[in-house]
């Protein structure tokens, strides 16, 4: 005969704590997909930035463009820590500006011309030299795209940010209502631990009848949040608004890249039933002893 | 064992149930607690378990100020003292046997190493045959039997019973003495409540009687 459980599962039923919770570990999954995006991106965008620079050279009044560009070529060509430097045809500048002027045909126009720049990342060049430099020839300007990159690190920075804040506040919120739950169940089985009490039994002990429900608590709702998250994120690689989009692509890229990242991003995913469980755990285990110290 | 002096209990602002209630109990003892209804008998016997604290007056249980005593001493002290309480208390929700064997099993005892001695107390009270039954569909004598059973199943020191005569018939109520004058014999000190005047002639054991809040040994 084995020993009937002392506080029964049915008073004061925590499916309604597994729900929330479940709710809170698919949201902190989500969060935490942005941020391993967010940083995905900002790598890629940053290694392949900083390695490249471009010189523009605009159409200028009484000279010639293309006697420009090549002096533009030569100057930078012959500055150190310059590893390439190629003149685009002037298709890439139709195409720069494709976005305003749409796809009719540009001849006749004063298109820009760009000279694609690839710097040697061991043994950066001076920038500022090399604009003043480029101030010789006419129209030239060098477009290092630090501005561009110190704004999407900015933007990445606040995304990150924010996702971090959302982490936090999923997490705050998690404990409140365990809190609130466990106090509930105390509520609910007061009679029983009254009568735990006048037969000797310790905090601990009736703290232990309790708190393994919250622990399978935890760990069910973290699983279902993960279950549901990574099922988002396949949704999103797969119907994420075409192939081509950003979004499925980084879906994808979440869920199925070189293992070194899947590994890492995985988990990242599967601490999330973890935090849950010991959430869960530790905010009953405290919340039932700092309870049972005040009922004599 | 016990030692109260000029102990005075009320609940929240109400009167005062207890004034000036003074007595030692020696291990060995054997007392019986009597008193018209609503007299205070339930609420001393609560102070002696520790689920009320005076309000005023000294008590000591075991030697221990219970004044100055923090909730961690609390359960070595109750573990020494069995109660039966005037509404029993059982868990609904645990079988007869369950139910008697609680105050082992929350003292970390092996359900192996008490099995036997549940059972034998069980069926000593006759109620073998109901040890998996719950006390929903006991009958009031039953559960009774069921609360004296689990107050002495660990073999308190110090036995305290409301009324544990109240629900039972003449018969019975004289086998349950028996069990009481047997484990005083044994060497657990009693106090035992009750308004059954039958029953403290038939032990012919000291009372304290209890009346307007005063306690007196008669
Ligand atoms: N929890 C309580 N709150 C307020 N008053 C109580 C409480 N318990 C008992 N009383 C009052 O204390 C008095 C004594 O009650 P009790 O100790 O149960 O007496 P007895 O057991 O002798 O019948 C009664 O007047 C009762 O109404
Ligand atoms: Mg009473």
């Amino acid at each position: 005969m084995r020993p009937g459980a002392i506080i029964p599962a049915t008073a004061a039923s925590l499916t309604s704590l597994t729900v929330t919770m479940a709710v809170m570990c698919y949201l902190a999954c989500l969060a935490i997909g942005a941020l391993i995006l967010v940083d995905r991106a900002v790598t890629s965008w940053t290694s392949g930035l900083s390695r490249e620079m471009t010189v523009q050279v605009r159409v200028v009044r009484d000279a010639d463009i293309a006697q420009e560009v090549e002096k533009a070529r030569a100057v930078t060509a012959a500055f150190p820590g310059i590893i390439e430097v190629d003149i685009l045809d002037e298709k890439a500048g139709e195409k720069l500006l494709e976005p305003w002027l749409g796809t009719r045909s540009l001849a006749g126009l004063p298109v820009p011309r760009l000279i694609r720049v690839v710097t040697d990342t061991e043994n950066p060049p001076d920038v500022t030299a090399l604009g003043q430099a480029l101030s010789q020839v006419k129209g030239a300007t060098l477009d290092t795209h630090q501005k561009w990159e110190s704004e999407l690190t900015r933007m990445a920075r606040a995304l990150s940010a924010v996702s971090y804040a959302i982490l936090l506040l999923i997490s705050v919120s998690a404990i409140a209502i365990v809190i609130f739950a466990t106090r509930a169940v105390l509520q609910a089985n007061r009679h029983i631990v009254d009568l735990l009490h006048l037969v000797g039994a310790r905090d601990s002990y009736i703290a232990r009848q309790i708190d393994g429900r919250f622990l399978r608590t935890g760990l069910l709702s973290g699983f279902i949040g993960v279950g549901l998250g990574l099922f988002t994120f396949l949704l999103l690689g797969l119907f994420g608004g075409g192939s081509e989009s950003g979004v499925a692509a980084a879906s994808r890229g979440l869920l199925f890249s070189t293992p070194s990242i899947a590994i890492w991003s995985y988990g990242l995913l599967f601490a999330v039933p973890i935090a849950a469980t010991l959430i869960c755990l530790i905010t009953a285990r405290v919340t039932l002893i700092r309870r049972l110290g005040v009922i004599t | 064992m016990l030692r109260l002096e000029n102990v005075g209990l009320k609940y929240g602002d109400g009167p005062e149930i207890l004034r000036d209630v003074s007595f030692s109990v020696r291990p060995g003892d054997f007392y019986f607690l009597t008193g018209p209804s609503g007299a205070g008998k339930s609420s001393l016997l609560k102070l002696l378990f520790l689920a009320l604290r005076p309000t005023r007056g000294k008590l000591h249980i075991f030697g221990e100020d219970v004044g100055g005593l923090s909730h961690s001493k609390l359960p070595a002290i109750r573990r020494r003292i069995g109660v039966v309480f005037q509404e029993f208390r059982l868990l609904d929700h645990l079988s007869t046997y369950d139910n008697v064997a609680l105050p082992l099993r929350v003292a970390g005892r092996a359900e192996s190493s008490y099995r036997l001695d549940v059972m034998d107390l069980l069926d000593w009270v006759g109620l073998a045959h109901k040890s998996s039954d719950l006390p929903p569909v006991l009958s009031g004598g039953e559960k009774q039997r069921a609360a004296i059973a689990r107050a002495v199943i660990a073999k308190p020191q110090l036995l305290l019973a409301d009324e544990p005569t109240g629900n039972v018939d003449p018969l019975l109520a004289k086998r349950l003495l028996h069990l009481f004058l047997e484990l005083n014999r044994l060497g657990t000190t009693m106090l035992i409540a009750t308004h059954d005047k039958g029953l403290v002639r038939q032990a012919e054991r000291p009372v304290l009687h209890l009346e307007q809040g005063a306690l007196n040994l008669q």
